[in-house]
């Protein structure tokens, strides 16, 4: 009885752990839990913070956007791991708590001091295995800061505009998803191919990283 | 019942009910190695059934950002990793396979890589002479040649500037492009249209010459009678779910496949463990494991300006290691540097002050295995780099770190368990070389992968002779890198196509 009564508060205590008390991140992301939202944001928040020499945070990056973005594109067991990920990191705390009062709490519970202490805490273990789900989580937040067009056109890194010529392939295959009647292009509407004339680096910025001017 | 013409290219959204085909051959796999045999087989006026899993992508399709195009071109989203010794490892699932999201190096293999092939293997027509006319063939179709001066930036021109300080020999590098603009994106797709991905060199060529090319097909078994293959059977798969639909079964008088080191052995396992009476189907699994160092300089580098993978240097290659330069989307290229909070950001903005070269390693003793998983086509990939190759990668950051302080980097970033995270002088950099590391301290990467379906002249000690013919099947080949007997120290994909071109001709001479 003494046992059972044990496990049913275990089990209660690991439920509201998981499910509980998330704030409401404002809308709904597809194909991620509203515990794994504040994750992303509060991980994003701790490896990103405001200021600096880029004033983007990864709070404004939409990190949780990103990974929305991502978990659609990619195979279910994919995004099996990267939810896999997520639960590693939020709850990780508990094996590896980090000093201090609330240590062990969830991830996205914590102040940024002690999240950046966890983060590090993974970052440097002694343990490859952690280490892994560092590298691993930190993939994915860059990924979506760096999708973030401020952030690569504050580097000089954002990518330019390149008209690609029109070639035989082009007339071979439509995009994915539609037929080949939707191909519209015919052998007059070959163009010639690249002269290999070098980009310039002052050239016009590609549409999805162009600073939007009223 | 769909019916597909010669020269045409069937898509996902045309399959509306089962198909079946005959043709003399059908090549699995539209790769490098795919794309080159169906090419051939064509011009010798076979009617050839060019089958890919993957969809086309035009340039409408690429995706700039690194993360998502990985997760549209790359099988398990660009997540694999090999167990026991934990790297990731990269196979493209598009028309054209890995020659649309590589950097289009190409290297002809050292002529004492092939002579050590062919004396341990007991190989007899596979020396650099003997593959020679096949290298040229390919070079001339593709437009090898050498990356020119004018698109290299500086990423590249620092990496000589190192190398010539050093007294190291290095070269621009060889690569099938013509008219490259520099744009640095060759992983996410060529915008400018300049690499000579198959998907528009040698593919448009096969349908030119009637080849019929069926994409989002995934093959799941090959079909056979006796010893003989008699075809393959599959299934349409929808784009980036690999939803299975409708059944595809292609008779063929020959079969091909090139399905990729990783994939043709999981497929002849699925098929009833084919062709493996030597027992080396799925075995003798290697890599050339690659560890790569950022350097810091004083000036802007510009690196998103310049060709991917420019300048290389052999200078090392009998000592295992081959190097070069690197460029990745900037997402990528950041996943390297440590660290979090605002000492990340300090270093992220160090990227336009920086280049990354890496290393590739000759590690013949690192070996391991592929078996398929249940219920899936994916291979399991389990490798374990030998504590006896550790000192050879080791050896590369070493070497590396020479040569960015040669070219006037002020700081390196080696990212290694164990080292500072960025070291200031040659004298801090001696680490790397002096202090004994293990696997799991470096930052590994292998996407050239080999040796799972092997040639050796001795059919109890290899999957394939010498013309890529299975010893088990008179008609059943395999042409991709699986059939290479050890590492080529170098990038595979000129050799592999230039022994697909040869295997092509030999199945076209049979009649």
């Amino acid at each position: 009885m003494v046992t059972a009564s044990l496990l049913a508060i275990a089990l209660g205590f690991a439920i509201a752990r998981v499910t509980v008390g998330y704030p409401d991140p404002g809308r709904r992301h597809r194909g991620l839990a509203r515990g794994e939202v504040a994750l992303i944001s509060s991980a994003a928040e701790a490896m990103y913070p405001a200021g600096g020499p880029i004033p983007s945070s990864g709070l404004d990056a939409d990190l949780p956007g990103y990974l929305e973005r991502l978990m659609a594109a990619s195979r279910p067991q994919t995004r099996i791991l990267l939810h896999l990920l997520f639960f590693v990191v939020e709850h990780g705390t508990l094996m590896f708590p980090t000093s201090g009062r609330g240590g062990m709490r969830r991830f996205s519970s914590q102040d940024v001091e002690h999240r950046v202490a966890a983060l590090d805490g993974w970052a440097e273990s002694k343990r490859f295995f952690r280490r892994v789900v560092f590298t691993s989580l930190r993939a994915v937040l860059t990924m979506g800061y760096f999708a973030h067009p401020p952030v690569v056109r504050r580097l000089g890194l954002a990518p330019l505009v390149i008209e690609s010529p029109i070639c035989e392939a082009d007339l071979l295959y439509p995009r994915i998803g539609e037929r080949p009647e939707s191909i519209g292009l015919t052998a007059a509407d070959l163009t010639a191919p690249s002269e290999g004339i070098p980009l310039p680096q002052d050239g016009p910025l590609h549409p999805g990283f162009a600073e939007l001017r009223p | 019942m769909i019916s597909v013409e010669p020269g045409e290219v069937c898509v996902f959204a045309q399959y509306d009910r089962d198909l079946a085909l005959e043709a003399d051959v059908v090549v699995v796999g539209s790769g490098p190695t795919g794309a080159v045999a169906a090419k051939e087989l064509t011009d010798a006026g076979k009617s050839v059934v060019l089958v890919e899993e993957g969809p086309p992508f035009v340039p409408a399709e690429y995706e700039i950002d690194g993360g998502l195009s990985m997760a549209r071109t790359m099988r398990e989203g660009g997540l694999r990793t090999t167990s026991g010794t934990i790297m990731p490892t990269m196979q493209a699932i598009a028309l054209g396979g890995g020659s649309l999201v590589n950097s289009a190096i190409c290297n002809r293999a050292p002529a004492f890589i092939l002579d050590r092939w062919c004396t341990d293997f007991e190989l007899e027509r596979t020396t650099r002479a003997d593959l020679e006319p096949h290298y040229e063939a390919v070079a001339k179709f593709v437009g090898i040649s050498p990356t020119p001066e004018n698109v290299l930036g500086r990423r590249n021109l620092l990496f000589r500037d190192g190398c010539n300080a050093l007294g190291y020999h290095c070269e621009p590098i060889y690569r099938n492009v013509r008219g490259c603009r520099g744009s640095g994106e060759c992983f996410t797709g060529c915008r400018s249209r300049a690499k000579q991905s198959m998907d528009i060199s040698y593919i448009p060529a096969a349908l030119r010459g009637g080849a019929r090319v069926l994409t989002s097909v995934r093959i799941e078994r090959v079909l056979t009678e006796g010893w003989r293959a008699t075809g393959v059977v599959g299934r349409v798969v929808k784009p980036f779910t690999g939803n299975p639909s409708h059944q595809v079964r292609i008779r063929a008088k020959t079969v091909v496949l090139a399905a990729g080191c990783t994939a043709t052995p999981v497929l002849l396992q699925k098929s009833g463990n084919l062709a493996n009476r030597s027992g080396q189907v799925g075995e003798n699994l290697q890599f050339h494991p690659g560890v790569a160092i950022m350097g810091i300089f004083p000036d802007p580098v510009y690196p998103r300006f310049g060709a991917t993978q420019g300048y290389q240097s052999r200078h090392f290659l009998r000592d295992g290691l081959k190097l070069e330069t690197l460029w990745a989307p900037p997402a990528i290229t950041a996943v390297r540097l440590p660290g979090s909070g605002m000492a990340l950001k300090n270093r992220l903005a160090d990227i336009p002050y920086s280049a990354i070269w890496d290393g590739i390693a000759t590690c013949n003793r690192s070996l391991g295995r592929v078996r398929a998983r249940r219920r899936s086509l994916d291979p399991i990939l389990s490798w374990k780099l030998h504590p006896a190759d550790v000192p050879i990668l080791t050896n590369a950051l070493w070497i590396l770190a020479q040569i960015f302080f040669a070219a006037g980097a002020r700081t390196i970033v080696p990212g290694v368990h164990g080292i500072a995270p960025e070291l200031h002088s040659l004298e801090e950099a001696e680490a790397l070389r002096d202090r004994p590391l293990r696997a799991t301290d470096l930052v590994l990467a292998g996407n050239h992968v080999f040796c799972t379906t092997r040639m050796h002249g001795d059919p109890r000690l290899g999957v394939v002779d010498e013309m890529g013919r299975c010893h088990d099947f008179e008609n059943l080949y395999i042409a991709d890198t699986g059939i290479f007997p050890q590492c080529p120290s170098v990038n595979p994909m000129w050799t592999a196509m230039a022994l697909a071109h040869r295997s092509a001709h030999h199945i076209a001479q049979q009649g």
